[in-house]
């Protein structure tokens, strides 16, 4: 009897097969859609005024459902709530896809966004608006975005000359040093400043509040084009990983697929931050949360995933921020991490 | 006409030269084994015909094309490279590894295709990985993991097979399988180009080595006939001999405590 556990042979633990790979990885994108519906039907009811779901629906589909819901509902939904939601879900996007990007490409757990020193060049972007010049508020999208990309197009110059150009560890570092030079403004700035700080601090710990379109009309695009980028560096981001000798005798240079994935990456999460301020949390923890849950790293699941993850966890994290406590609306930042965080060091214990 | 015919390549990195003038040629259906001591420059003489290491000088034609003319993506269909320390990724399966060698058949976004597929799943086959397709890269031994990578070169169906050192971390077991799965591949009509500094094992699989000295090729030819006392005295500073039976095996006998007399003696 005692024999029977010693006769399999050794390694007979590893060789059994793995369970089929695909069911698993269906049920998450299952799970994550239900949520994300879900997410989105109470974003759009809830808040300070209660929407009915019938209302919201003939809100946004009177044409096909025949209904016409009162009209301070439907300026509530499609001018509000509509504009906000949508925020969310593309913010909570971007960020879950820029940090798979940077997590494929730098081949490195811990990469995201602050690492190439985009948060840091956006935030700084946006406190010359605030404290600087705050009567030209509506600038701070686009100075949060353009400093961000300046950060991201700084590391990249600085990491792709000389030695060992395009280095992992040279990007890293040179992202660490840039963003560190931007970290550095943002505080001589609040210190010069105090008493415009709050608001600056309202911006640094991310909030969805919107005025309608008009900013995410703007940021659409940019994002739009990441978004694109990143569809097209999925597979690039396979190859990478199997490493660089020999992602190139696959005919793919591994600079050229870093660059594109640190480019469409800076552009997300600039457009993020111009969008919702800082959320970087997002960035870090989406992907990984991804991986442990469909128990793989093939990128072809882990980005577009990360964007279905990441947008639901904001939605969720949004819509909790302004119901707890309604009337008061408390950030949305915090909210999310206290929310996210759970979820991801449960699966961290299981996983490890 | 050789598929690949390296004359006088030179490789400088920094403000080392590497090589200073190396050939190399191979045909369809040979086993070609480069050879040499630890940076005498076999794999940066590898990597240069691969298209992976810019030259200073000489020439590397594929087919007769020069190098410098192809581009990167259909090099990957002219040659497979094995590099000596591949990344192994965790949360990667055997079989999406191997998909991944479909890449330069792929325009970008296309999908992976039942011939695609297909092709993946021979190459499992023969490179004898099938059997843990679906279990992930890093729980696999030293000897598996190094046959999945030759598993991703034949995936890209390419005619030249190049690898750099697949045997130096694997036993005696796992060596003698990537020994016949090397062979295998050259009698099938693969054009094979071996890296390996065990010089017993490139005389039981080459058909020709080719010996790197201080970044020149020394000798070129059929193993018995190249790797005699001579040669390995003076390139390796050894007093040694190789012994070949009519049976495919091979020995090297060497006079191990004799060698750093024999180097002190040369150097000296």
């Amino acid at each position: 009897m005692s024999f029977a556990a010693t006769e399999r042979p050794v390694g007979a633990g590893l060789h059994a097969p793995a369970p089929r790979v695909s069911a698993r990885r269906i049920a998450v994108v299952a799970v994550l859609s239900i949520a994300l519906l879900a997410a989105v039907a109470a974003s759009l009811a809830l808040g300070s005024v209660k929407v009915p779901l019938n209302s919201v629906l003939d809100s946004l589909c009177g044409w096909l459902t025949g209904h016409h819901p009162p009209p301070i509902d439907r300026e509530i939904i499609l001018q509000l709530r509509l504009p906000r939601t949508l925020t969310a879900l593309v913010v909570g996007a971007a960020l879950g896809v820029a940090g798979a990007l940077l997590q494929g490409s730098l081949g490195n757990p811990l990469a995201s966004p602050d690492v190439i020193g985009v948060t840091g060049g956006a935030a700084f972007g946006a406190m010359v608006v605030i404290l600087l010049s705050p009567a030209s508020v509506a600038l701070l999208p686009l100075s949060a975005l353009a400093f961000g990309l300046l950060a991201a197009a700084l590391v990249a110059m600085l990491s792709w000359t000389g030695r060992n150009a395009g280095g992992v560890g040279r990007l890293i570092l040179s992202g660490i040093a840039v963003g560190s030079i931007f970290t550095a403004g943002t505080s001589m700035l609040m210190a010069v400043y105090p008493s415009r700080a709050p608001s600056a601090v309202m911006w640094l710990a991310g909030s969805l509040q919107t005025e309608g379109w008009g900013t995410i009309r703007n940021v659409a695009p940019y994002l739009g084009g990441g978004f694109l980028l990143a569809i097209g560096l999925m597979r690039p981001l396979n190859r990478l990983a199997l490493g660089d000798e020999v992602a190139a005798s696959l005919g793919t240079s591994p600079r050229v697929v870093r660059l594109a994935a640190i480019g469409a990456a800076a552009i997300l999460a600039s457009g993020s931050a111009a969008l919702a301020g800082l959320l970087g949390f997002l960035g870090i923890v989406v992907p990984h949360t991804v991986r442990l849950l469909g128990g793989t790293s093939n990128n072809t699941f882990v980005v577009p995933v990360s964007a279905l993850a990441g947008a639901t966890l904001l939605t969720i994290g949004d819509v909790v921020a302004r119901t707890v406590k309604a009337p008061l609306e408390l950030p949305v930042g915090p909210m999310m991490v206290a929310i996210g965080v759970p979820l991801f060091l449960w699966l961290l214990r299981k996983a490890v | 006409m050789a598929v690949l015919e390296v004359v006088g390549a030179q490789v400088r990195i920094g403000d080392k030269q590497i090589l200073h003038g190396a050939d190399l040629s191979v045909d369809p259906g040979r086993l070609v084994a480069v050879v040499g001591p630890n940076g005498a420059g076999k794999s940066t003489l590898a990597r240069a015909a691969a298209g992976l290491q810019r030259l200073s000088g000489g020439s590397v034609r594929w087919n007769g094309e020069d190098l410098g003319r192809i581009r990167a993506r259909r090099l990957a269909m002219m040659r497979a490279y094995i590099p000596q320390r591949p990344r192994v990724p965790e949360g990667i399966v055997v079989r999406e590894a191997v998909l991944i060698g479909r890449s330069p058949h792929l325009r970008p976004l296309e999908r992976l295709g039942l011939g695609d597929r297909r092709a993946a799943e021979q190459a499992m086959e023969r490179a004898g990985v099938l059997a843990f397709a679906d279990r992930e890269l890093v729980t696999l031994s030293g000897g598996e993991l190094q046959r999945v990578q030759i598993a991703i070169g034949l995936a890209q169906e390419a005619p030249v097979l190049m690898a750099d050192e697949p045997t130096s971390a694997l036993d005696l077991g796992a060596t003698s399988a990537m020994a016949t799965l090397l062979r295998g591949l050259a009698d099938d009509g693969l054009a094979v180009v071996l890296v390996v500094h065990d010089l017993a094992l490139a005389a039981a699989v080459a058909d020709e080595v080719v010996v790197i000295s201080e970044g020149r090729s020394v000798a070129c030819g059929p193993p018995a006939e190249v790797l005699v006392p001579a040669m390995l005295e003076e390139v390796w500073h050894v007093a040694a001999e190789l012994e070949t039976d009519g049976l495919g095996r091979t020995a090297l006998h060497v006079r191990w405590l004799d060698a750093m007399a024999a180097r002190s003696g040369v150097d000296g």
